[in-house]
């Protein structure tokens, strides 16, 4: 339903988007997961038309969205992650205008309109400005417009930012019910919760660059079973790399500096004793530890040598 | 063509959903209309007559000149004016009897000859509301008219005064000459202050018409506003993500653009009604002329909206655009003839208002409402106005485009 290829996005000497392809299929959500400034916005600004790719191709729903870009763009839902709302239109209005400018109308489009205000959450509300919502409320109306139309390919910016918790778990809900009718959804964020507990593929992004992809099984596997162990404090680098190279077994360093420290090992849990003991042997002083088992997080940081949350 | 619609109401409702502008664009003009129309004697009414109670302890001819101006000419219909004793006049006005009691304290012409400050002690009559608020327009702007004339002629009444020549002259002679001066130079000097008294019908001719002169500047003045209001939409919708959302949907941005021009069209019909209806009933326009008024406002009206559109879009960012428009909007309107008709500018900017948007759509209806114009003659210029229009609002969404498409 998406295909990407190649695609790359510069402002000016910035390369916002250096080269990414994948492919998202028909009932999916495919995560794109990243740091702050990976390149999601811009990649997904891109599929929707909004910005003009540098190169490479995009394709929804089997048209290109530069050549072919009003039947591609009637695929398409968006979520931006900037707001994207008539604050002075009810979200009843909101709605109803959105869903008409895909065409849809009449008793089909109230239904879905009342079905989206009940799964926003905006049901009570329905009736008043967005002017006056809490911005919570408005990322939610926000949210409802981008997928009133039932959209075969639906782009979500990072929707959930700034959503209380419950709210976010009917977002979620919807989206699910949108993917299990067959909708393509792209799905960028730089929670990993998020990003584990929603998407059926994954691509992790960052520096504009894809840098793993696939299932949520087949990034695992890629951590393989290694669990992380980060340490912060005031280091000497080259005596602790000669220290940890004696330890037995092994630790894999992914990062090293004079104020942190991570490494990846299996059964990390028993050995963090004797790690902990050969650090402080160098003189070093530890101000905080901490020991993570395989997930995205660790993966990321396993590819990059920073953390995802940094 | 149904969601064009759609986006058209839409449009229309945003506006309904934010009166307050939609009452700016409808009250700024009529508050200055009603302003100008008063000061030109537009509306006229009943007024009741002032009681003025007068207590003259300086008793110079100066002084006596005051009862004269206050009874002179049309104010004799306003204000009656009858001598008391100090304590006379202030028991009357405690017992409710007189609008107010003036005092002249002694010296008074002294320190008017010298150019010195003057106190008149005005007391009104807390009971009455209307008439003793004559009574003090009335002074106030006579005591204008005498410092005015204080300054100009000051050092002739002196002589007069002072010199043998005034052995001769009684002084009713010298107030009724005074009188007479001021009655001249009133309407060149404060015809503000003097005319909103005067609400005694002016004869008919040239009050009549620079009323009807100024009503079609009035009307456009809203056209103007109402275009700086809604050609601020772009900035809005573009820095809400409006744009976006449309950019990233199937229907082209020209519908986007067609739905703000042609609701710019009712939204313009809707401010200019009211207007176009009071000022058909105080000037007495025919009725018939209501609906090809209303009609030729809202088809070329939105030309407004399109040259100010076209300014924001170009600006490179909201405050900007705002700041430029609203820049751009008081010479246009003073150029246009709208503060002013147009006959009355003088001749290098008169030669300019024929180049103005609002001065295009301002001179047929004037012509039309004059009766210069017929039909055919309001309408002539219809179709190259609108074309206009439709080619800035093209021009505009081109630049937004190339703008917004990084
Ligand atoms: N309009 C622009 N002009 C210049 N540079 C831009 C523009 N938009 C984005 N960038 C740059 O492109 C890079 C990628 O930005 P992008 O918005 O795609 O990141 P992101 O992954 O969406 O981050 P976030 O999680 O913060 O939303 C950043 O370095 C950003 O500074
Ligand atoms: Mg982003």
């Amino acid at each position: 339903m998406i295909n990407v290829s190649e695609l790359q996005k510069s402002y000016g000497d910035l390369q916002a988007v250096k080269g990414v392809s994948f492919r998202a299929k028909a009932g999916t959500i495919f995560g794109l997961l990243g740091p702050n400034g990976a390149g999601k916005s811009t990649t997904i600004n891109c599929i929707s038309g909004l910005i003009k790719p540098t190169a490479g191709n995009i394709k929804v729903n089997g048209f290109d969205i530069i050549s072919e870009a009003t039947k591609a763009k009637q695929s398409l839902g968006v979520v931006p992650q900037e707001l994207a709302i008539y604050e002075d239109l009810s979200a009843l209005d909101n709605l109803r205008y959105w869903g008409a400018a895909y065409g849809l109308g009449g008793k089909a489009l109230e239904r879905r309109v009342n079905h989206v205000l009940e799964n926003i959450g905006l049901m009570d509300r329905a009736r008043d400005l967005p002017k006056n919502y809490s911005g919570g409320m408005k990322r939610r109306l926000n949210f409802g417009c981008g997928l009133v139309h039932e959209p075969k390919v639906l782009l979500l910016d990072e929707p959930t930012v700034g959503v209380d918790v419950q709210s976010r778990g009917r977002l979620f809900d919807l989206i699910k019910e949108e993917r299990d009718k067959g909708t393509c959804v792209l799905y960028t964020t730089h929670y990993m919760e998020e990003a584990e507990n929603l998407c059926d593929e994954l691509a992790i992004i960052d520096h504009g660059k894809i840098i793993a992809a696939g299932t949520l099984q087949d990034l695992r596997a890629q951590v393989g079973e290694n669990d992380i162990i980060q340490l912060s404090g005031v280091f000497n680098a080259k005596k602790l790399k000669a220290a940890i190279a004696k330890l037995k077994p092994t630790p894999e360093i992914l990062s090293l500096s004079d104020e942190s420290l991570a490494l990846a090992m299996k059964e990390a849990a028993r050995h963090l004793p004797a790690v902990l003991k050969a650090v402080s042997a160098t003189g070093a002083e530890i101000r905080e530890s901490r020991l993570t088992e395989p997930n995205l997080e660790s993966l990321f940081l396993k590819l990059t040598g920073t953390e995802l949350r940094a | 063509m149904r969601f064009l619609a759609l986006t058209v109401i839409k449009e229309i409702k945003r506006r309904f959903n934010d009166p307050l502008g939609l009452i700016m664009w409808l009250m700024i003009p009529l508050f200055l209309g009603g302003m100008l129309t008063s000061v030109l004697g537009g509306a006229s009414g009943p007024t009741p007559k002032a009681v003025l109670l007068l207590t003259d302890l300086d008793d110079t001819f100066i002084s006596q000149a005051i009862p004269q101006a206050l009874s002179g000419g049309q104010l004799a219909d306003m204000i009656e004016i009858q001598e008391v004793s100090r304590d006379v006049g202030n028991t009357r006005i405690n017992d409710d009897d007189g609008s107010a009691h003036l005092v002249i304290p002694k010296g008074f012409s002294e320190a008017y000859l010298n150019k010195q400050p003057i106190a008149l002690e005005l007391t009104t009559n807390p009971a009455q509301q209307i008439s003793p608020k004559i009574i003090q327009d009335v002074l106030a702007s006579l005591l204008d008219l005498g410092h005015y004339i204080q300054l100009v002629l000051g050092d002739e009444i002196k002589l007069i005064v002072d010199g043998d020549a005034s052995a001769d002259l009684s002084i009713t002679e010298v107030a009724a000459m005074i009188s007479g001066k001021i009655e001249k130079l009133g309407p060149y000097a404060f015809p503000p202050v003097i005319e909103v008294v005067d609400e005694t019908p002016v004869p008919e001719g040239q009050s009549f018409n620079l009323t009807l002169l100024m009503f079609p500047g009035v009307l456009v003045m809203a056209v103007v506003f109402a275009g700086q209001g809604i050609s601020g939409i772009y900035w809005q919708d573009r820095e809400k993500g409006i744009l976006q959302r449309w950019r990233a949907g199937p229907n082209g941005m020209w519908v986007y653009w067609t739905g703000l021009f042609i609701s710019s069209m009712f939204i313009l019909g809707l401010i200019t009604f009211p207007i176009l209806l009071g000022g058909f009933y105080l000037i007495d326009i025919p009725y018939t002329k209501l609906a090809p008024s209303l009609l030729w406002i809202m088809l070329t009206g939105p030309l407004l909206f399109g040259t100010l559109v076209l300014v924001q879009v170009m600006a490179p960012s909201r405050r900007a655009g705002g700041v430029i428009s609203t820049l751009l909007v008081f010479p246009l309107l003073m150029v246009g003839g709208s503060f002013f008709p147009k006959e009355t500018l003088p001749d290098v900017i008169r030669a300019m208002s024929d180049y103005t948007p609002n001065g295009q759509i301002l001179e047929p209806l004037k012509q039309y409402f004059l009766g210069t114009y017929g039909l055919s003659g309001l309408f002539s210029t219809l179709l190259p106005l609108m074309a206009v229009t439709i080619a800035l609002i093209a021009v505009a969404s081109v630049i937004a485009d190339r703008k917004d498409l990084r």
